[in-house]
């Protein structure tokens, strides 16, 4: 089985939750019958987490006055994977960042860092105007 | 988000309920208590759901604002899901860690009274 | 009861070093994760619920032992400052202690105990204090002590700290003899000082001395012997007439054929020395050879034979060039580009013309079954541009620049050592796949000698392949 839903957002931060709620639903529905309930709610927050960040760093990284920015979500579920592409039309980045000294207090750049440790790939690719940024995971 | 501040032998205690992410960060951010580089503050965790790296560098920050940046922010009762993202980050190091409120309200009182 | 373990990260910084792929808390003695030795006596002193403490990182832990189920007993985590006393562990756990009895397990440490005897009501009816201690590790009891019951039997305890591999060496074998009388062991085994995991296969000709401990799929193959004391963990293959004893072999690891190992901790590629902590690499040759760039003399014989080789083909092929591309260029089937392509020093590139065969006809077919289209190239060998046979060449494109860097064994042939080796070419990305394992193993391992009969095996293949069409 493999299924597809997208969701396109207006690039504002309101609607962070409504992206990341519905990759938290997206991937309990898929780890329920194949996982014990820790496993699942585990699976579940890594997507809720991993969508809030992307969407955050598209929504933060957005140019200025930039109010038609539309940020696309991706659902593709191929057994046992499930992936979800965050896509915008910003300034093209880069996702290999060093982690931040936590000794010097920072206050930002652990968004990626978040993304890298939970989910198994990440892939960041440049599509003529877009960035997509992938992120998978297996059940 | 809701913030409910209450206040017990000169500390503050913020008790945050919801999501704290960057929809909400900013409300945090200016809390005068938080502000305040003399107060101690203790946050109560047990009725938050949500945090993301929006929300840790909030606390964080505002821990840097502290005049004891280790020490100023005390945090307690966090459920698994908070605990992890903290772990994450390594943003663990920076706090003290309760799981009960009231402990961590005396573990201030006596840190704030051994510096006055 | 309640315990809970508490641990600082410069306690066991040095299991970071000598075993960098697993957590110093599921550092296997005698197979089984250093923390389920402590889970266990946990539950023998009567703890219905355990908390982990510790000053770092412990995802790895939390996804082996999650809430504890397992082992019947609640398990929650928590975090600690370097410098937390019992005290300040205690006042951040409040919730969790309640006011019941804690034991308080701390230290980087082995607990030597019998799974036999009653701890149950010491742990409950000593004094609050220090119930063991030993350097860099301690348990010690807080809260209110229970009545002293009426036949009060002693039961033995101390530690054992693990401060390093030498440590860690006589604490796993210290498990391993007392065996499964003392601590709950993994593995089955119809007599003591035997135990065998899942999926154990066992060569005939094998000897097995006890004790050993040996995990799950793990493959002895012939006159092998194992022991006398010799733990191996899972997914380890030991190899022919290979010998371990007085050893510890950790997950995953491949000891080669004809190895004597003895007194030795193997994890990985790396051979350890538990009382010096020497440690120096096994080497896989077919996959794990260090690969060197060869300085310009020893490279010179090398040139010279695909030189001649080159001046060979190029005599023999002259007059079958000259004609058919005389007669393919006139019904317009033989067109030639040049292109840029990454040359065998970092960063540089080289112009090469490259041949399109267009559409297919007989005439063509034979074109390609001789290589005609790579004619042109065998007069870069002459100038030392191009080896005779070695890596396919890369495209120069702007991120391909780095690729020689990194990869030290790229070197641009005519023919490429996949051809030889009939390996699917890699079209894409001819920097991974498995045909560039196989270029760069024989760029690694090549002789002059071997690269002339690899050089006839590509362009036999070449032959057989283009003719067919």
């Amino acid at each position: 089985m493999s299924s597809i839903i997208t969701l396109t957002l207006p690039g504002d931060i309101l609607f962070a939750r409504l992206a990341s709620q519905t990759a938290s639903s997206i991937a309990r529905l898929l780890a329920d019958d194949q996982q014990t309930e820790t496993e699942s709610c585990v699976f579940a927050h890594a997507f809720e987490l991993a969508v809030t960040e992307a969407f955050t760093n598209s929504v933060t990284h957005a140019p200025e006055n930039a109010t038609s920015a539309m940020v696309t979500v991706t659902f593709l579920f191929e057994q046992p994977h499930l992936t979800v592409s965050i896509s915008d039309a910003n300034e093209p980045f880069t996702i290999e960042t060093p982690a931040p000294d936590i000794e010097s207090f920072p206050e930002n750049g652990f968004g990626l860092l978040i993304i890298r440790k939970l989910m198994d790939r990440v892939i960041y690719r440049r599509d003529g105007e877009w960035n997509i940024l992938s992120m998978s995971k297996s059940l | 988000m809701t913030i409910t501040e209450t206040s017990q032998i000169g500390i503050a205690i913020l008790s945050l309920n919801g999501t704290l992410d960057a929809l909400s960060a900013p409300d945090f951010r200016n809390n005068r208590s938080v502000i305040d580089p003399e107060k101690s503050v203790v946050i109560d965790m047990e009725n938050l759901d949500f945090i993301d790296s929006s929300g840790i560098g909030a606390i964080v920050g505002a821990s840097r604002q502290k005049r004891q940046p280790v020490g100023g922010i005390i945090l307690s009762c966090m459920n698994d899901r908070v605990r992890k993202v903290f772990e994450i980050t390594n943003a663990q190091k920076l706090f003290h860690i309760f799981d009960d409120t009231i402990a961590a309200v005396d573990f201030a009182a006596t840190r704030q009274s051994a510096r006055a | 009861m309640k315990t809970i373990l508490a641990f600082r990260e410069e306690e066991y910084a040095w299991v970071h070093e000598a075993f960098p792929c697993i957590h110093p808390l599921l550092l296997p003695l005698c197979n089984k994760p250093f923390i389920e030795f402590l889970i266990d006596f946990a539950i023998i002193a009567d703890s219905s619920s355990l908390r982990l403490l510790c000053d770092g990182g412990f995802d790895a832990v939390e996804r082996y032992c999650e809430n504890g189920s397992r082992w019947g007993i609640d398990l929650s985590y928590g975090s600690i400052h370097p410098d937390d006393t019992i005290h300040a562990m205690l006042g951040k756990n409040r919730k969790f202690c309640g006011e019941e009895r804690i034991m308080i397990i701390s230290g980087f440490s082995f607990i030597r105990y019998d799974k036999r005897l009653n701890y149950k009501s010491l742990a409950n009816t000593m004094a609050a204090g220090e119930w063991a201690t030993c350097p860099g590790g301690r348990i010690t009891l807080s809260g209110m002590p229970g009545k002293t019951p009426a036949h009060w039997v002693d039961a033995p305890l101390s530690l054992m700290p693990l401060d390093g591999m030498a440590s860690y060496y006589r604490a796993s074998m210290e498990a391993l003899e007392s065996g499964a009388d003392r601590y709950v062991l993994p593995g089955y085994g119809d007599e003591p000082g035997c135990a065998f995991g899942r999926n154990v296969v066992i060569s005939k000709s094998v000897e097995i001395r006890k004790p050993v401990s040996i995990g799950n799929n793990v493959q002895l193959l012939a006159d092998t012997v194992i022991g006398p004391s010799a733990i191996i963990g899972s997914n380890v293959i030991i190899d022919r007439k290979s010998s371990v004893e007085s050893s510890i072999v950790f997950d995953n690891t491949y000891i080669g054929e004809h190895l004597k190992i003895n007194g030795r901790i193997a994890s990985g590629n790396r051979l350890n020395d538990p009382k010096s902590g020497a440690s120096i690499a096994m080497e896989d040759p077919h996959l794990l050879s260090g690969i060197k760039k060869k300085g310009v003399l020893r490279s010179f014989p090398r040139k010279f034979t695909h030189a001649v080789a080159a001046l060979v083909m190029i005599a023999v092929l002259f007059i079958p060039f000259v004609i058919l591309r005389s007669l393919l260029k006139l019904r317009g089937q033989w067109k030639s580009a040049r292109t840029d392509f990454l040359s065998e020093a970092t960063g540089m590139t080289m112009s090469l013309g490259k041949v399109e065969l267009s559409t297919a006809s007989s005439l063509t077919s034979i074109a390609a079954a001789l290589s005609m289209d790579r004619y042109g190239w065998l007069f870069r060998v002459l100038t030392g541009q191009l080896a005779l046979i070695g890596s396919k060449p890369l495209p120069a494109e702007k991120n391909r620049l780095e690729i020689t860097r990194s990869a030290l064994s790229y070197r641009p042939g005519v023919f490429s050592y996949a051809e030889a080796e009939e390996w699917p070419s890699s079209d894409g990305d001819a920097t991974g796949g498995d045909a560039a394992i196989v270029e760069r193993f024989h760029i690694a391992h090549s002789t002059p000698l071997s690269d002339i009969s690899l050089i006839i095996k590509a362009f036999v293949n070449r032959f057989q392949e283009k003719s067919i069409l």
